[in-house]
Order: C-alpha cells, then structure tokens, then sequence
C-alpha cells in the first residue's frame, strides 16, 4: 500500500496543473485510505480521528455523511478542504490533490457555523468574496443580487452580520458559498441551528442545486435531514466507515409492503386484510398515517401567513390539537 | 548632533563598501537570505519528514518550493490582495485604532505642562517632540494591530472561508501587509499635518514694541525687541531704516522702520530650516605640523558604539565597526591645525557668499579670561598650491550653530606676494575643491571638531519637505514592524506574535549595547560581563570593572556560559533591522539639517529587503500549516 500510495503522489502531483479537463470528472472526490490522527503538541497521539476511509462522491449527487458527534464527520470536510493535512492517505477534488489552492476555484463551502465578519454587512460579505474569486465589479454587482435575493436578505442586506439572526447568518453563509457558482457544495451541518422553515428551505435549496447539476456533499447528525435530501450516504462512526449506499436502498425494510389510499371504509379495510391473509401474508397494522411534526408546524405557519391573526382550526379533532400545538412548538424550537 | 562616519556614506558606499566588501549591507542581506532559504529548508523537512516520513517530507519540501514559483506567486491577483487588505483595514478601522489619532492630539494640547518654554532652542523641542511621539505611538500600534488579526482570524475560524476560497498564502500575507501599512498611513498623514501645524504654530510670535532705540551716529538705528516668550533681541537697521534683530533661540526678526517713524517687527525667521550641508574630508595637524588622521583626544571622547556599520564583518570579528567618533581637537599656538578639503564650491552653487556653519567645541587647559570665548580662525586656503586668505576671526559659540558667510573676494597671499584673491579664481583647483583650514588662537587652548562640524551650506530645503522625510522614515520602520508581526503572527498567537515583535524591535534598538558587550568580552575589558556574570555581580555587590570574584572553576562555567548568550543575542541583533539609525533621522530634522536622500534610500532599500524575508517566511508558515489544526 505504502509504494503505491507514494507513486500516486508522484503521478498527481505532475498533472495537477490548472489545465486540469473539467471532462474526467467521473468521480468529484476521492479518499483513498484517508487516515488522521490528531496529536498534541509532542507529537503524541490524541485522538484517531479518521480510519483508511474510502470513499467516491459522483458527479450530481447529495452524498451524506452521517454520524453522531466526533465520528469524524467534520474532519472528512476538513480534510478534503485542505484545511487540514492527512496523516496518511490523501484526498483528490476534481482530480487534484487537495492541498491545491487551484481545486477552490469550482468549491463552494458552508461552514459549521457561519465564520464571517461581523463587521461586514451582508452584501460587503458577498462582494468581499466575489473579489477572492477575482470576479469584476459588474458580475459580482450581479451575482450578490442574485443570491441576496435567492437567501431571502433583501430587507437586511446593508445590516452588519453582528445584528442578524443565527438563520439569517447561516443564509448568508450558504450565499457565500455559492458565490462562484461551484461544481461542488461542501455542507458543514447545513440545518444546525434553524428552525423549521429555515430547514425546509435549506433542504430545499439543496435539492435545488442537484437539479442545477452540482454535487452536494452535507455532513450532519440530524437523521431526517440527510433522509429527505441525500442520494447517498457514508455513516461514520468513532472515525470507521460503518455503512454506505443510496439511502433509498440502506431504508428500504424489504419484507414490508406499504400501501396507501384513501376514501376506505372500515369494510373495505377488513377485506384488503383477508386478500392478504389469503395470500399468506400478515397484517401487522391497518390505520391512519400519522404526520410528521414538521408536516405539521409548517402547514400551521404556511396558513397562518395566508390568514394572520387566525388560529389554525383543524379539520381533526379540535381538543387534541390545540392541547399538542403548544407542547410541540416548543419541541421544535 | 554629531553624525557618524556611515552616516556620510552615499547609497553605493553603504550598499557595495567599495574595498570593504564584508561591511555592506549587500552582503548582509545576501547572508540573511541564504540563511533564511537555507533554516527555512531544514526546518520545513524536518517538520515534513515528521509528517510524512523522510522520503516524502523531501518531496513535501520540494513541492513547496516548486508551488510558491509554479502556481502561487502567478496565481497571485491583485484584485484578491487589495480585498483582503481592504478587510484588514476594515478590521483594524474596527478595532478603533484611528482613536489613537485623537490621542496623539490630546497629547500635542498637553505638551505645554512639559515642553520647557525657556528653551535654548524651541524649534529642536519641538520637533523632536512631535516626532518621538509620533514614532512611539505608530510603532506601538503597528506591533499590535499587525501580530493579533491572523490569530484571530484563526481562532474564529473566520480563515476558514477565507482559504477555501482560491487564495494564495501569497495574497493572505501580502493582503494583511498592505492593509495594515494602509492604515498605518491613514493615521501618520494628519498626524504629520497636525505636527507640523503645533511646530509652525507654536514657534510663530512676533514683538509688538521696540525699545531703547538710539540713532547711530553713523546712520541707521539699534535697539532692544520687548520681552515676548522669554526673550527679547537686539537690532541694528541701516539708513534706510531696514535690518534684522541678532539670532536668539534660534531665530531672528525682521525689523523696518516706518515712514512715521514707528518700528514694526516681522515674524520668526530661520527656527525652521532644512539645512542642506556641503560636508568636506577632514585632516589634523598636530602643533608641528605633521599631517594626522584624528585630532587631539582631551579625554573621554571616544564612546561605545558606531559598531552597527561593521556589519557582517564586526560579527565574524573581521573588524570592529567605526567605533563612534567624538570631537577631535586642535592646540592653539602652535602649527595645529584642521583643515577641511570641500567639492563643488563653484559659482553656480554660492552667489554673492558662501555660506559656512561651524559648530565646535572648545576645551579649557588654563580658565584664562573666562568672560570671553575662546578664539579661532578660518583660513580659505587652494588644496595644492600655497595660496591663502588672511585669516578671519571667530569666537567659538559652543552648542549653536554659528553661521558665518565668506566673502568672495579677500586680500591674501599669493606664494609670497600679498593680493586681492578672488576665491572661485584663485582658491578653487580645477576640480571645484576648496580647503579650509581652521586654526585656534588662544595658546594651549582646543578647539574640537568633528567632520560634520564645518561645512559649506549652498542651499536651505522647506521644512515642510524635511518634515515629510522624517515622517516617511517612520513610515518605513513602520512597514517593517508591520512585515513583522505579519511574520510572526503565522505561526505563533496574538499575544505571543506581539512580543515576539517586540522583542525583536527592543534588541534592533539595543543592538549597540549587545555588539559593546561582545567588545568587551572579546577583548578581554572587565565591563561587567554578559547577563549572568552580571546578574552575579549585582548579587554580590561588586563593581563591574574588577575581576569577576569567584573560583576559577565557577568564573570559566559563567564567562563560556555568557559569552555563548551573547554571541547569540550579537547573531541575532546583526541580523535585525537597524532601528536606532532609523528614528535617528528625528535628529536631523530636529536639529534643522536635511535628511539625506541617501539615508532616506538606505532606509527604505532595508524596509524592501526585510519586508520580502518577512513576507517569504510567512508564505511558508502559512502554507505548511493546518488552518484548522
């Protein structure tokens, strides 16, 4: 492993010109038995922060990398970022190794949290990024109005990033990173921090950037999120590569049929389950499907937008709602 | 003030030492760039060959190297650079360090409690007030704002979308530089402005009434100024009722006398000057006549220091530097003699006189008639041929600057015969030098002299322009504390960078102090030693001139000990930045000469030079190492 990893490192590091063709871009990135230890000031060791991880993230895909805290998650970003060295291993982006500045051109980054300076308001932000990607003053004029516009800062664009929100901080710092209009989105725990709108939108805005054919690659510890919007995901646990795969695929119980329909009488219902049970198979349960509390909180907030100072009246029971309203407010929050 | 043998070098002389090379400071910086690639590759494989193991940790140095040539510095945009250094200045505007223009006002409406109105010489006050202000307080705000904002940027993880983004370790560094030099300007342009407003200002009064005025008899008027600002002046005006009052404190007034018969006095004339000397090559001679390279030592005039000039030479123990040279003295009575061999005293250059300032120092060997100065006399004399003027007399004026004009035309001797010489025909050779040879009169008694004691002065420049070149030569030592808190800010945190800086801007200005230690332990003077003989002197209360008072054993452990540290603490001074060469420029324009273009040049080629090694170092750092570490 050891020569042929040292004649891999001869090999690119010749052709990583800026020349790189855009036209090879079978894979975006690859990890090739990427290892990290972190060590302390003596050089001895702390933690083993990332083991012989391998990996291959395709062309327009959301590839997820999921896992509780300190599997490693963040370091992957890191490390394939270039904002720290592999300890053995490496890292290629389009191709080039990355510890080149080169690779930068065609990235967008969103930090964990949204490292900006505060003393810029939003659209000095984004012009001040626009500039490190050497863009003229008439596109990044253009490019900052598009994507104040697309995070929805109209309102607070000439605020400093010290008054806004943790929302509104975090939409900022998606904005930057799309400042170049990247290949590639590294997601750096896209949703910590927002509230269920502000999920949503995220989420959104990330299936929007697969349908515009970038890759998307998103580290997070908030199940549901990487559920609705990854193609694939890599779970990482105490630095191991545990499991990775299309999540339609990891998800799927393979012995259990789902069918949903409506207008059914209960007559009806007890019939389907004699179909089954004629058929060999077990009904394991016959009822009505619950939402999703995110189902819920945004259909509340979306009515109460079209109708302010209404309460939401459900169609279901009364009583039983408003008693949970509250409660689940809060859980959310 | 008394400048030094370097200081009259010319850019060429300072850069090459022409049959010294091993003084120059092109050497100097070629040993500093040397050892700076040759340290900078040991420690980068040693830190690589740590990481990688030592036949990759070669590769990882070589790729670097290769990196910083083909990608980083063409790769390099100006546009990314002034973003960043536009942020920095934001930052640093944030950081509200323009308040510390408004201290700097503060300070100038508080500086009547301790500028002495009584002064000899207001105008040196003054200047040189404004100036150590102004240079203490930008050095200081340099060294903070420059070593804390990387760290910062580190620590908040701000950098993190900085270097994600594709910028160079070049433009982060040159960005930081740019950003922090910009503001340093923001700030020394209206503290220059206001500097020189409280200097005009401050200086400018005018004597509203005359007193004591007496007709001469032989036409034309004298009398007293009255009593402003702790000074009055005496005037003399001719028959047309115009003149000028005598110099007091370094200035002088116009006086007219109106048609009705009243005086009017004009305002300070000649506080503020630009003097732009023509200095000439010195030689003595003793009171035989015999030619001598120094003049008579009447004790305690040869002092430390003067070293810093030796460069790498004074380091390998090559030479000793110039040492600092102290007035030279001339006997009275006897063929003593000093004479200074001037260029370029050509028409063009002098009009009706030419203009001479001497500022010597007189040594008492009897009290004699202590009322009166000492006298002396100067003598235009043509360098080859035994051609000379008749002598003209002096009183020596210790401590001013007397200015005195010769006449163009003067009755001499020619070979042996006595005639009207005419000094551009008969005293100036073909080269357009002139000798001037300067005599003491008083028997036994010593005039002192220094090269820069006499000179021709063919033109005064505008204060305000020398006032500009002292403050860009607060610019430059600002640009390099900047260079180098950027430097050390890479790799060490904020607080740490700031005193790494600041050591290394304290041991630039003790230089002199650590190269007289090293003298003296070198030549085996008992001047108390290195830091721990020292440290064992003080404990044990001895003087520093006696032999150090310990076993043989224990003195040999101490003296090695010491002479290591201080080998050391000389490599690493020689290799800083001369700073008290730097803020020394404040002496020339306080003291109303102008600042030499080459001194300025000098100044400026060494800001370039440390500010590219700075700037080298912290490309390194920065791209060798784990932001997010």
């Amino acid at each position: 492993m050891d020569t042929d990893n040292s004649t891999a490192v001869a090999e690119t590091s010749e052709d990583t010109s800026p020349t790189t063709a855009k036209s090879s871009d079978s894979v975006v990135i690859e990890t090739r038995n990427l290892s990290k230890i972190y060590r302390d000031f003596w050089g001895r060791k702390k933690v083993h922060a990332l083991k012989s991880l391998d990996i291959e993230v395709k062309p327009g895909e959301i590839f997820g990398l999921l896992g509780p805290n300190g599997s490693g998650k963040s370091t992957t970003i890191k490390l394939i970022l270039g904002l720290l060295f592999p300890t053995s291993g490496r890292v290629l982006v389009f191709d080039q190794d990355a510890s080149e500045t080169q690779k930068n051109e065609r990235i967008g980054y969103l930090p964990e949290e949204s490292y900006l300076y505060k003393f810029l308001t939003a659209e000095e932000t984004l012009d001040f990024y626009g500039r490190l990607f050497d863009l003229s003053a008439a596109e990044r004029k253009n490019r900052v109005k598009q994507l104040i516009e697309m995070v929805g800062l109209q309102g607070a664009k000439h605020r400093q990033l010290k008054e806004y929100s943790k929302g509104m901080t975090r939409r900022v710092g998606l904005a930057q990173a799309l400042i170049n209009d990247p290949d590639l989105v590294l997601l750096d725990e896209p949703t910590t921090g927002l509230d269920p709108i502000g999920t949503r939108e995220m989420k959104d805005l990330i299936l929007g950037l697969r349908d515009r054919g970038k890759t998307v690659l998103l580290c997070s510890h908030q199940l549901a999120d990487v559920q609705d919007v990854c193609d694939r995901v890599a779970i990482l646990h105490q630095g191991e590569l545990k499991e990775l795969g299309r999540v339609s695929d990891l998800l799927k119980v393979q012995d259990v049929t789902e069918v949903h329909a409506t207008g059914l009488s209960d007559a009806a219902k007890s019939e389907i389950a004699e179909v089954i049970a004629r058929h060999g198979g077990t009904v394991e349960s016959i009822d009505n499907p619950t939402a999703t509390m995110e189902d819920l909180f945004l259909n509340i907030v979306r009515e109460s937008e079209a109708r302010p100072g209404a309460r939401r009246v459900s169609q279901a029971t009364e009583s039983k709602n408003s008693s949970n309203g509250s409660t689940s407010d809060g859980d959310q929050a | 003030m008394n400048l030094q043998l370097d200081d009259f070098w010319s850019f060429y002389e300072w850069f090459f030492r022409p049959g010294a090379f091993l003084e120059s400071a092109a050497l100097k910086g070629i040993v500093l760039a040397v050892l700076g690639i040759v340290l900078g590759l040991v420690v980068g494989y040693v830190i690589s060959s740590s990481r990688y193991g030592s036949g990759e940790g070669f590769f990882a140095v070589a790729r670097s190297v290769r990196d910083l040539f083909r990608f980083d510095l063409p790769g390099t945009r100006v546009r990314r650079i002034l973003a960043l250094a536009r942020l920095a200045f934001k930052e640093a505007v944030r950081r509200k360090v323009l308040y510390v223009v408004g201290l700097f006002v503060v300070l100038l409406l508080l500086a009547g409690w301790y500028l002495n109105p009584q002064s000899d010489d207001p105008a040196r006050l003054y200047i040189s007030f404004v100036l150590t202000a102004t240079n203490y307080l930008v050095l200081a705000l340099a060294l903070f704002i420059s070593s804390f904002s990387l760290p910062e940027d580190i620590k908040n993880k701000t950098l993190y979308t900085i270097v994600t983004k594709p910028v160079r370790a070049t433009e982060i560094v040159l960005g930081r530089m740019l950003g922090f030099v910009a503001m340093g300007t923001v700030i020394l342009i209206p503290m220059g402005a206001l500097s020189y407003l409280f200097v005009t200002r401050g200086l400018a009064h005018t004597h509203a009434e005359v007193a004591d005025v007496r007709e001469l008899p032989s036409g034309g008027f004298e009398g007293e100024t009255d009593y402003t600002r702790f000074h009055s002046h005496h005037f003399e005006l001719n028959d047309a009722g115009e003149g000028v009052t005598d110099m007091v404190r370094g200035h002088r007034h116009v006086v007219i006398r109106k048609d009705d018969g009243s005086f009017s006095v004009g305002p300070v004339e000649g506080a503020l000057r630009a003097r732009v000397p023509s200095y000439g090559s010195l030689v003595f001679r003793d009171r035989s006549g015999n030619l001598q390279e120094e003049g008579i030592d009447v004790g305690n005039e040869r002092l430390a220091g003067g070293y810093g000039s030796a460069g790498i030479s004074r380091l390998i123990g090559v030479a000793r530097g110039t040492r600092k040279i102290e007035h030279g003295y001339v006997e009275g009575g006897g063929l003593g003699t000093a004479e200074y061999t001037f260029s370029g005293v050509t028409k063009e250059r002098y009009g009706s006189s030419i203009p001479v300032d001497l500022s010597l120092r007189a040594y008492r060997s009897y009290k004699g008639n202590i009322e009166k100065g000492i006298r002396g006399s100067i003598t235009m004399k043509h360098p080859s041929k035994p051609i000379e003027s008749n002598p003209i007399g002096f009183t020596v004026n210790e401590y001013e600057v007397d200015q005195k004009f010769l006449p163009l035309e003067i009755e001499g001797t020619n070979g042996n015969k006595t005639e009207m010489l005419n000094v551009f025909e008969d005293l100036v050779d073909e080269k357009g030098r002139m000798t001037l040879v300067v005599r003491c009169l008083d028997d036994s008694q010593y005039l002192g002299m220094t090269p820069a004691s006499v000179y021709l002065r063919p033109t005064d420049h505008s204060f305000a322009w020398n006032l500009t070149k002292a403050y860009l030569s607060i610019w430059l030592q600002m640009t390099m504390v900047t260079a180098f808190g950027v430097m050390f800010s890479t790799f060490l945190t904020g607080p740490v960078a700031m005193v790494a800086t600041a050591v290394c801007v304290l041991l630039g200005f003790s230089a002199e102090q650590v190269y007289d230690t090293r003298h003296y332990i070198d030549a085996g003077i008992e001047r108390g030693g290195g830091p721990i003989e020292s440290m064992v002197r003080l404990l044990k209360q001895d003087a520093m001139t006696t032999q150090l008072d310990v076993d043989t054993v224990a003195a040999k452990v101490i003296k090695t000990a010491d002479a290591g540290i201080v080998y050391t603490l000389d490599a690493i001074a020689t290799a800083l930045p001369n700073l008290p060469k730097m803020v020394n420029t404040a002496e020339f324009a306080a003291s109303g000469f102008d600042i030499f273009g080459a001194l300025l040049a000098r100044h400026a080629v060494a800001t370039l030079g440390y500010v590219v090694l700075a700037f080298l170092i912290s490309y390194f750092t920065l791209k060798s190492r784990e932001i997010a570490a």
